[in-house]
């Protein structure tokens, strides 16, 4: 899975924001932490949902299980506006 | 077709229908002054263009939960004209933005906020208030363009007035430095304060003009970036009060 081009993360001094073009198909935004911030870095390559997870507690220090549980809702949320690509 | 200029730059409109000129009467170029230099940009609308900006209307009302509305044709091109415009002004250094746009004493200053929130009743405040001083910009649809002060690592914002201006076509072909942008929310009681740009960033990215190409996109989230202006969050009703206090802090700092 990747990013879709259209939706383009944008970091603003205490968090991330991921904003869609003109033809997104989705006119909000989605704002979000730094940990959303280095999700998303993630997501403009191709790669899977484990690995995500595997970087992410290779970045930071939080539980494990906290760690999956916050990527997995970030992507779901992702899904759900169709910024996702897979 | 017919020629305009619009935050500095001349444009062509190859359009379908007459009420797009009549529209941009104050804005269009003499033909001798639009034979002499080339334009930066050339607007055509097709009957695709319209048909895009009717599915668009419809799909926001029901996405807003009212009837749908159907517009002429006419009044289709004229959003297709100013979408075109404003897919293409951020390779210019300037973006389209949704806010109500007033000149005092020469100084810009932008109110944004969700629509109906009452962006145009508090710059029908400031008139109220300052009288003369005050003219309208643009009060829906104006062009801001940020241009970079060589010397300092500082960017100014221009507000330019356009002929899409809402529904009482409130505007002038001027352009006046920007001061200060506010964000207005509705509140019983007054206040006002001063914002960060983090603080301010969520809004303003959903006031500003979208391009659907996302390297003109990335450019515009740059030019938010460098849009050096005071930010503001105003409290407000709909009493003139609010503009005395809004107006007082804005125009002070």
């Amino acid at each position: 899975m990747k990013l879709k081009k259209a939706f383009i993360p944008h970091e603003t001094g205490d968090g991330s924001l991921l904003i869609p073009a003109g033809g997104a198909g989705f006119s909000g935004l989605v704002k979000g932490n730094k940990t959303l911030g280095a999700i998303l870095e993630l997501l403009k390559e191709e790669t899977t949902e484990d690995a995500v997870i595997s970087a992410m507690k290779n970045r930071f220090d939080a539980p494990a299980d906290v760690i999956e549980r916050d990527v997995k809702k970030a992507l779901a949320e992702l899904r759900k506006i169709g910024a996702l690509d897979e | 077709m017919f020629d305009i200029k619009l935050a500095d730059k001349r444009i062509s409109i190859i359009n379908l229908y007459s009420y797009s000129e009549e529209l941009c009467r104050n804005y269009i170029l003499g033909v001798n002054e639009s034979e002499l230099i080339p334009t930066d940009m050339t607007v055509k609308i097709s009957d695709y263009d319209i048909e895009y900006e009717r599915r668009k209307s419809e799909q926001e009302d029901l996405k807003e939960g009212i009837p749908v509305r159907h517009f002429d044709d006419d009044y289709l091109e004229s959003l297709a004209v100013y979408r075109k415009i404003a897919e293409k002004m951020p390779e210019y250094d300037t973006v389209l933005f949704h806010g109500s746009c007033i000149s005092v004493d020469g100084m810009g200053f932008l109110f944004t906020a969700k629509s109906g929130t009452g962006k145009s009743t508090h710059t029908r405040l400031w008139k109220e208030l300052l009288g003369d001083r005050a003219v309208m910009v643009n009060d829906d649809k104006p062009l801001i363009k940020i241009i970079r002060q060589d010397l300092e690592r500082k960017y100014d914002a221009i507000a330019y007035g356009t002929p899409w201006a809402g529904k009482h076509e409130l505007s002038y072909n001027i352009s006046v430095p920007l001061k200060a942008v506010c964000i207005l929310e509705r509140s019983r009681d007054n206040s006002i304060s001063r914002i960060s740009k983090v603080e301010a960033y969520p809004m303003l990215m959903q006031q500003v003009y979208r391009p659907s190409d996302t390297v003109t996109m990335k450019k515009t989230l740059d030019l938010i970036d460098m849009m050096d202006v005071k930010l503001y969050r105003l409290c407000c009703n709909m009493d003139i009060s609010a503009a005395e206090l809004s107006y007082r802090i804005m125009s002070m700092d």
